[in-house]
């Protein structure tokens, strides 16, 4: 189960995602939004790509991690199965992540955005929402 | 949210939230819009989102937003926001993922009786000569080096390969080519993502319309301009691609740390932004006229390939085919332009975030021939609704930074969209309606349903009253190609 759920935006695509660290946001912010991009895995298993992501702080490198995704997702054709995050701090990850070949995207995500983005920690870990440029 | 109450109505379809309402406004924030259009806009969030860009650093005037306003992320769309030249601030949010995103107008002799045997035709001939859909690759494919052409001389590199006549580039925005393009600062990521995509129109809201003049509202100014009542017209509607989007993530994510080192305070992390005269300031910009190149000499490249598929399908059976370009006009770009504020001129950069440039009649960098008419304006409806062709007006210089609205406005999110429309029945609605519709994706061709957008004729009566666009002519959809 991927922990996240779709906020209403007039134009673009909204969703609000958890995790108990940081590492678990990151992983599920990206598969949530390869969810709500439609990309659905259906080619080869392509060879485990390096990510590395830098940024300011948290809301940073959390748009940062996300808009490398879909960089590859829409550059390579390539969606992300599993993500084997072994260096993170707040600034700075470095990921390995196995793909698989995918088919176009059902929606058009231009990118992530840092409107009005706060990683909050809660109760359980860690919370975010995150606007998607579509 | 807001309410109305926190508007002082200033005239006649102009609402103001003077910068008394919150202490970090600089300049009051203007909505051009009717009451019910001002109601629409209150229903989400972009009023808020209007209110904080009149918080950025050197903005003048008012932050302004167009009758089709709704919420985007950071700044509204349908905004304007001006900021004094050397120090006010360029924000790459202020332009968007989606740099130079504008409307082409192709019009003909030919009526649209005429080519009504030929339609299905056409539209098949143009759905697979124009890829479409998100990672959609070109016929063209560029070296490296190319690609730093294009990125350098937009329209004008596609003119040199006979992808353009001269009349297209004189009929284009800044003739198709922003200047201080500079593909240093394009990153290696933004080259890659936008490298095969020339020549395509991607997805969501962009489309390749066959139009029918339904009507024009002003003869002489439609006549210079070649619109004539019941002929074809094309439109195209697209921007940078991949390439564009990329540009402005590099920045946005860049200009986090440049708002800290300028010490500047924002409420909202998106409108991140610089002072253009800054090393940072002028590395967008740079990066920026790249993008904006790209998407022009992208519009050009669809335009020929367009031109190719009525010829494939029309020539020996229709005398004149020929499509001649109205114009091409940008609605997400920042431009250094000279406007008069308080009775003095200076230089300003005005942010276009889903607005259009509309200048009037006299200003210098229009073309010869349109100079005593004003520049033409696109805007283009939701899909399977009217579009409209407007004229610059002296106006708008006075009152918007020379700038009118940019189509309908959306009214509806995506998700409720697809949960209310399927894309089936769309189409065959349309279809009944005598629209043809070319789609890749009917699940994405729900979401652009006209019920999602605002009624684009009420939008265009605002501009028109207001004086800040003058109608010119209506379009009427007869084929829609889209992602």
């Amino acid at each position: 189960m991927v922990s996240f759920e779709e906020i209403e935006h007039t134009a673009d695509w909204a969703f609000r995602v958890t995790g108990r660290e940081l590492g678990d946001l990151l992983e599920n912010a990206a598969r949530a939004m390869q969810a709500l991009d439609g990309v659905a895995p259906n080619g080869e298993p392509s060879a485990t790509r390096e990510i590395e992501a830098q940024g300011i702080d948290r809301e940073s490198l959390l748009v940062n991690w996300l808009n490398e995704i879909l960089f590859l997702e829409q550059t390579h054709q390539l969606v992300c199965e599993r993500f084997h995050i072994y260096e993170l701090n707040d600034y700075r990850l470095r990921a390995r992540v196995e793909t698989r070949e995918c088919q176009e995207s059902q929606t058009h995500i231009k990118a992530a955005t840092f409107h009005n983005l706060k990683v909050r920690e809660t109760s359980e870990g860690l919370e975010a929402e995150v606007v998607l440029d579509v | 949210m807001l309410s109305k109450q926190e508007f002082v109505r200033v005239a006649d379809n102009i609402w103001e939230i003077p910068p008394t309402f919150r202490d970090d406004m600089r300049v009051p924030a203007r909505v051009y819009a009717d009451e019910q259009l001002l109601d629409a806009a209150l229903g989400d969030n972009s009023v808020v989102q209007l209110v904080n860009t009149a918080t950025l650093p050197g903005v003048v005037r008012h932050a302004i937003a167009m009758p089709d306003i709704h919420q985007g992320y950071g700044f509204p769309i349908g905004g304007v926001v001006a900021t004094r030249l050397p120090d006010g601030v360029v924000s790459p949010g202020g332009v968007g993922y989606d740099i130079n995103c504008g409307v082409r107008l192709l019009a003909s002799v030919m009526t649209a009786d005429e080519i009504e045997p030929y339609l299905e035709d056409i539209a098949s001939s143009v759905y697979a000569n124009c890829p479409s859909g998100v990672g959609s690759h070109g016929h063209l494919r560029v070296t490296n080096s190319e690609l730093d052409k294009v990125l350098h001389e937009g329209s004008r590199w596609m003119l040199a390969k006979g992808y353009a006549s001269r009349e297209d580039l004189d009929r284009t925005e800044e003739c198709g080519r922003v200047p201080g393009a500079d593909a240093s600062f394009v990153s290696d990521h933004a080259r890659e993502r936008g490298r095969n995509q020339l020549g395509t129109l991607g997805a969501g809201n962009h489309f390749i319309e066959v139009d029918k003049v339904a009507e024009v509202y002003d003869q002489p100014t439609a006549a210079r301009l070649g619109i004539f009542s019941g002929n074809v017209a094309v439109q195209i509607h697209c921007g940078s691609r991949g390439l564009g989007h990329q540009v402005c993530e590099d920045y946005v994510s860049r200009f986090q740390k440049a708002v800290q080192d300028y010490g500047i305070i924002l409420p909202d992390r998106e409108l991140v932004c610089a002072p253009l005269d800054s090393h940072e300031g002028q590395e967008y910009f740079h990066a920026m006229a790249c993008a904006a190149n790209f998407a022009f000499a992208n519009r050009q490249l669809l335009t020929h390939m367009i031109r190719h598929s009525f010829e494939q399908v029309l020539a020996g059976k229709i005398k004149d085919f020929q499509l001649h370009q109205v114009y091409d006009v940008a609605h997400n770009m920042a431009k250094v332009e000279e406007h008069e504020v308080d009775g003095r001129r200076f230089r300003v950069c005005v942010h276009r975030k889903g607005s259009t440039r509309a200048f009037g009649p006299g200003s210098s960098v229009l073309p010869e021939d349109l100079r005593d008419i004003g520049q033409p304006v696109l805007i283009p409806g939701s899909m399977g609704t009217a579009s409209y062709v407007l004229i610059g007006t002296t106006e708008a210089m006075q009152q918007t930074f020379g700038s009118t609205c940019h189509g309908a406005g959306r009214l509806m999110s995506r998700a409720k969209a697809r949960k209310m429309v399927r894309g089936t029945e769309l189409r065959d609605q349309l279809r009944n309606r005598g629209i043809l519709i070319c789609a890749g994706l009917l699940s994405a061709l729900a979401e652009e349903s006209p019920v999602a957008y605002k009624d684009v004729s009420r939008v265009v009566e605002v501009v028109h009253k207001l004086g800040i666009g003058r109608k010119v002519a209506r379009l009427e959809p007869v084929a829609v190609i889209k992602g």
